[in-house]
C-alpha cells in the first residue's frame, strides 16, 4: 500500500516527526509509552510490510527486555525491594518498571525513526534545510548528487586498475595498501579535474548572480492546511497536559500516577490521535478510494 | 541580424609561443546552424569558448567580439547567462544537483526567477524534450544520452537565443547521439536558436547544418555550405578529409564533376550519376575486395575460448552474458560490436578475469582459469592480459607521462638500463615522444589513449582488451591507433576489442562478431559480415551496395569506382 501521508507537505511532515520523537522520549507515562510504541508499531508495518515485524521481535524485543533486565541489577532505588541479590543489593519494583518503561521509549523512538527515514526522503529534508539557509540547499543537493557518483567512480577505478593486475585483490598486503591507495589518488585527481568542467557549467547557467532563488516542486495546499491545523491543536492539547503534570509519572522513591480524571483522559486521547494521524490518514486514503472505484 | 560577429581574433595560452586562434573572421547570423570542424588540437574548443566571456579561458586576446551587434564584454554576466547556453562534453560533469527537476530549475534560480515562472518554464521544456516521465527521477538513474539530453533541456530552459555546443557527443553512443542531434536540430528549426557547435560524427552532423567552418591550425580554412566546403577539401587535398562522412571521402578519391555528396543517400545517387561500367554488379567477386590475407595459421591452440558461458551481476537479476562461445586465435584482432547494454563490456571483463561466470568455461592461452585448483597457473595467466578502460585517465598516478611510465615497472626486477630501453620501445611504438614531460591529464583524447596504452604494453601482454577505444577520437587518432594495432598483432599479440564504431572494425579487425542479448549472433571475416548485413554496415557500404555489394569501407568503393569507370 502506497503510504497517504508522505504525500503531505515536507512541512508537516517534519513537524510531526519532531512532535512525536519528542514526546516519546520526554514524557514516561505508561499510557503515552503504550500508546506511542502501538502507533510507531502500526505505522512503520504499514510503511514496511510484513517484513519489519519480523525485525522487531528478533531484535529489538529481545533488546527491551534485556535492558528491563539490565536495570534493575545496577539500579536500587526504590522502596517496594522484592529479594535481595547475592551481594546483597535489593532488587526493587520501581527499578523494574522504570527499565521496562525506558526499553518501551527506547523502542517507540527506534520505531519512529525508522518511519522517518521512510518518509522524510533527501529532496523534503534539502528543501526544507533550503528555506531557513537557501546555499545549503544547494549544497546538500550537490553532496546527494556527488556522494553516489563518486562510489560508482571508485568502482570503476579499481576495476580498470585490476585490468592491468593492481588490485586490493592482488599480492601481499603492502601490495595490497599501496594499490588501494592508488586507487583513492587517481579517485581524487578524477574528482578535481572534473570538477572543473561542473563549475564551468554552473558559471555559464548564471551560478553566483546576486538574487539567486530556491525553486521546489512542494506547495502547502488546503489539505496541509488542514492536516497541519488540526496537528497543531493536538500539541497545544498534549502540552498543557504537559504543563499540568499529567503526562509523566514518579517512578522513585515509590511509584505515583497523576490522577485520573477528565482532563487527562482529554490529553490521552489527543495523544492517541496524534500518534494514529498517519495510520489514519493512510486507512481514510484507502478507503475514499475503494469508495470511489466501487462507486463507478 | 547578426548573433555573432567576430574580427580578427587572435589568442595565446599563457607560457605559450604558438597562437591557439589566429586573426579569426566569422560572421553567425541569427538561427543559422554552423558546425565548426577540424583535427583535435586546432583551436574549435578555445574558439568556441571565447563565445561567453565566463568560459573564455586565460591568455593573450587581440580582435574584438560582437555579440547582436555589441561587443560581448558589455553585455553583463546576467544577459550572457540567459542568452547564450553552452553544452559540453562530458554529460555527467555538467550535472550538479541530484534531482531532474532540480537540475531543470537551477539556471531560473540563478537568474532569480520566481517559483511560478521557474515552473512554466520548466514544464515547457520537459514537455518540448519529451522527458516529463523523468521529471521526478534522480539524475543518477539516467543513462549517458539522457543525462546529455536533460543538460540541453536545462540550458533552454533559460531560452538562449544562441546554443553553442562543444563536441556533445562525443561520450554517446550512435543511437543516443542521433537522438541528441536530431533534437538540436529540432531546436534550430522550431525555435529558431543559433546554433554553433564542434562535432567529430559529422556524418549526422553535416546534412543539418547551414555552413560549415573548417578550422587548421587556429585558422579558419574554410566557411561554406557543407557541400562546398566537401568540393573545396577535395581541391586543397587537405587531409582533413579523413574527419569529413564516408561519401564526402569516396567523392574525394573519384574523379567526377558532379556536386559534393554528403549523405548516403546523396551518395548513392551520385553513384548511380557515374558513368560506371553497367556490367559491374554482375561480378561481385571482381570487385577487389579481398579479405586481406589470413594470418599464417599457427599450431597454437586459440588464445581465448569461451565455452557457453553464463554470467549475472546478483542473484536476482537477468543475465548479462547467456550462453557465449568464442575463440580468438593467437595474434587474431577481433572486433566486437553491437548495442548499447548487450553485454559486449561485461564478456570483455570475463575474459579479463576480472567477473567470474557462474557456468561455462574459460580457457586463456590454454588454462583454464576457473579452476579452482590452478591458482597460480590462473595468477600467471591473467598476468598476461592487460585491458584498456574506456577511460584512460583511470590509469593515471605520477605528474607526468614519463614517470607513469616508469611506475608500472616498480614492482619488477628490471635494471635500470633495461627499463628505460622498455620505456623507450614503447614509446616509439606509440609515437609518445615529445609528449613525456607533460601531466596526462593536460594531454588530448588521443593522446591520453596513447599514454594508457603504452602504460599497458609495458606489462607485455599476450593478449589485449580494448573496451570503446575509438571514443570521442577524431579520425587521425584512429588511423594512428590501427597502426599501433596494426605493429601489436604482427608480433603476436592478441587484440580483443568492442566498440560501437563500425567504421573502424570494418577497415582493421581480422575478424567481427555481433553481439546481441547477451551472446554472439554471427561472426566472420569483416568483409563478409558487414555486405551480409543490410542495416548494421558502414556507411559506405549502405552508400554502394546497390552496385557494389562487397564494398565494405571507404577504400574499397574507391577502389571499385576506378576500376569500373
Amino acid at each position: 500500500m502506497k503510504d497517504a501521508f508522505s504525500t503531505f507537505h515536507p512541512v508537516v511532515n517534519f513537524t510531526y516527526f519532531t512532535a512525536v520523537l519528542l514526546f516519546s522520549m520526554f514524557f514516561m507515562h505508561p499510557v503515552f509509552l503504550g500508546v506511542s510504541l502501538t502507533c510507531s508499531f502500526l505505522y512503520s508495518t504499514l510503511l514496511k510490510g510484513k517484513k519489519i515485524i519480523r525485525f522487531n521481535l528478533l531484535y529489538l524485543l529481545p533488546c527491551m527486555l534485556l535492558m528491563a533486565v539490565i536495570n534493575p541489577a545496577f539500579n536500587h532505588a526504590g522502596v517496594t525491594i522484592l529479594f535481595y541479590l547475592k551481594n546483597g543489593n535489593p532488587v526493587t519494583l520501581e527499578s523494574i518498571l522504570y527499565g521496562l518503561a525506558a526499553a518501551a521509549m527506547f523502542m517507540a523512538v527506534i520505531l519512529w525513526f525508522s518511519c522517518y527515514n521512510a518518509v522524510m526522503t533527501a529532496d523534503k529534508f534539502v528543501y526544507l534545510f533550503g528555506r531557513i539557509i537557501p546555499a545549503l540547499s544547494l549544497v546538500l543537493s550537490m553532496v546527494l548528487r556527488f556522494v553516489p557518483r563518486y562510489k560508482v567512480q571508485i568502482q570503476v577505478i579499481s576495476t580498470a586498475q585490476q585490468g592491468i593486475g593492481r588490485n586490493v585483490t592482488n599480492g601481499n598486503i603492502f601490495e595490497r595498501a599501496r594499490n588501494g591507495l592508488q586507487i583513492l589518488s587517481i579517485m581524487t585527481t578524477w574528482a578535481l579535474e572534473n570538477a572543473i568542467e561542473t563549475a564551468d557549467s554552473m558559471k555559464s547557467r548564471g551560478y553566483g548572480l546576486p538574487g539567486r532563488t530556491s525553486f521546489s516542486i512542494f506547495r502547502f495546499d488546503r489539505r496541509d492546511q488542514t492536516v497541519f491545523g488540526a496537528m497543531l491543536l493536538l500539541v497545544v492539547i498534549i502540552l498543557a497536559g504537559a504543563a499540568a503534570g499529567y503526562n509523566t509519572m514518579r517512578f522513585f522513591p515509590s511509584l505515583k500516577l497523576p490522577p485520573p480524571d477528565a482532563f487527562s483522559f482529554g490529553v490521552y486521547c489527543a495523544y492517541l490521535a496524534l500518534c494514529l494521524m498517519p495510520v489514519i490518514i493512510d486507512l481514510a486514503e484507502e478507503l475514499k478510494w475503494k469508495h470511489i472505484r466501487s462507486g463507478l | 541580424m547578426e548573433a555573432y560577429q567576430i574580427r580578427a581574433l587572435s589568442f595565446t595560452y599563457p607560457l605559450r609561443e604558438k597562437p591557439a586562434l589566429k586573426k579569426i573572421n566569422l560572421t553567425v547570423k541569427q538561427g543559422e546552424f554552423i558546425t565548426v570542424c577540424g583535427k583535435s588540437g586546432s583551436g574549435k574548443s578555445t574558439l568556441l569558448r571565447h563565445l561567453k566571456t565566463v568560459l573564455t579561458p586565460h591568455g593573450k586576446t587581440q580582435g574584438e567580439i560582437f555579440f547582436q551587434g555589441r561587443p560581448l564584454a558589455e553585455s553583463d554576466r546576467r544577459t550572457q547567462a540567459a542568452s547564450i547556453g553552452f553544452v559540453l562534453q562530458n554529460p555527467d560533469n555538467q550535472i550538479v544537483t541530484d534531482k531532474v527537476w532540480h537540475e531543470l530549475a537551477f539556471g531560473l534560480e540563478s537568474l532569480g526567477m520566481d517559483n511560478k515562472t521557474i515552473r512554466l518554464r520548466v514544464a515547457e521544456m520537459a514537455s518540448f524534450f519529451g522527458i516529463q516521465t523523468w521529471f521526478r527521477k534522480n539524475v543518477a538513474e539516467l543513462s549517458g544520452g539522457q543525462k546529455q539530453l536533460l543538460n540541453l533541456a536545462s540550458i533552454m530552459a533559460m531560452q538562449p537565443s544562441v546554443l553553442v555546443l562543444d563536441e556533445p557527443t562525443g561520450q554517446l553512443d550512435p543511437i543516443a547521439a542521433a537522438d541528441f542531434l536530431g533534437t538540436v536540430k529540432k531546436i534550430n528549426r522550431e525555435l529558431g536558436t543559433t546554433i554553433i557547435m564542434t562535432e567529430h560524427r559529422l556524418e549526422e552532423v553535416l546534412p543539418m547544418s547551414d555552413r560549415v567552418v573548417v578550422m587548421d591550425e587556429g585558422e579558419i580554412i574554410i566557411d561554406d555550405t557543407p557541400r562546398r566546403a566537401g568540393e573545396r577539401l577535395k581541391e586543397m587535398r587537405h587531409d582533413l578529409f579523413l574527419a569529413m562522412p564516408s561519401p564526402v571521402q569516396i567523392y574525394a578519391g573519384v574523379n567526377s564533376d558532379l556536386p559534393c555528396p554528403i549523405t548516403v543517400q546523396d551518395g548513392r545517387q551520385w553513384l548511380n550519376a557515374l558513368p560506371i561500367n553497367a556490367r559491374a554488379h554482375e561480378a561481385p567477386a571482381a570487385q577487389c575486395c579481398q579479405e586481406p590475407a589470413p594470418r599464417p595459421n599457427t599450431k597454437r591452440p586459440p588464445d581465448i575460448q569461451l565455452q557457453e558461458i553464463w554470467f549475472k551481476y546478483d542473484r536476482d537479476l537477468p543475465d548479462a552474458v547467456k550462453d557465449l562461445s568464442l575463440e580468438v586465435a593467437a595474434g587474431q584482432f577481433y572486433g566486437i560490436v553491437g548495442g548499447n547494454g548487450t553485454g559486449k563490456t561485461t564478456a570483455l571483463s570475463i575474459i579479463g578475469g576480472i567477473l567470474r561466470p557462474y557456468r561455462g568455461r574459460v580457457r586463456i592461452l590454454g588454462q583454464d582459469i576457473l579452476k579452482a585448483s590452478a591458482a597460480n597457473a590462473r595468477e600467471q595467466v591473467l598476468n598476461r592480459i592487460a585491458m584498456l578502460p574506456q577511460n584512460p585517465q583511470l590509469l593515471f598516478v605520477k605528474k607526468t607521462v614519463e614517470l607513469d611510465l616508469y611506475e608500472i615497472l616498480a614492482g619488477t626486477r628490471l635494471s635500470q638500463e633495461e627499463k628505460r630501453q622498455k620505456v623507450q620501445d614503447v614509446c616509439a611504438l606509440t609515437e609518445l615522444d615529445g609528449l613525456l614531460k607533460m601531466h596526462p591529464y593536460d594531454l588530448s583524447g588521443g593522446e591520453q589513449q596513447r599514454a594508457a596504452l603504452a602504460k599497458v604494453l609495458l606489462r607485455e601482454p599476450q593478449i589485449l582488451l580494448l573496451d570503446e577505444p575509438t571514443k570521442g577520437l577524431d579520425g587521425h587518432f584512429k588511423i594512428k591507433l590501427a597502426g599501433i594495432l596494426e605493429k601489436l598483432t604482427a608480433r603476436g599479440v592478441t587484440v580483443v576489442m568492442v566498440s560501437h564504431d563500425i567504421e573502424f572494425c570494418a577497415c582493421y579487425a581480422d575478424v567481427c562478431a555481433l553481439f546481441f542479448d547477451g551472446g554472439i549472433i554471427t561472426q566472420n571475416t569483416p568483409r563478409a559480415f558487414f555486405s551480409g548485413n543490410s542495416f548494421y554496415t558502414t556507411a559506405a557500404n549502405r552508400m554502394a551496395r546497390h552496385i557494389f555489394p562487397a564494398a565494405v569501407t571507404i577504400e574499397d568503393v574507391i577502389e571499385a569506382c576506378r576500376n569500373n569507370l
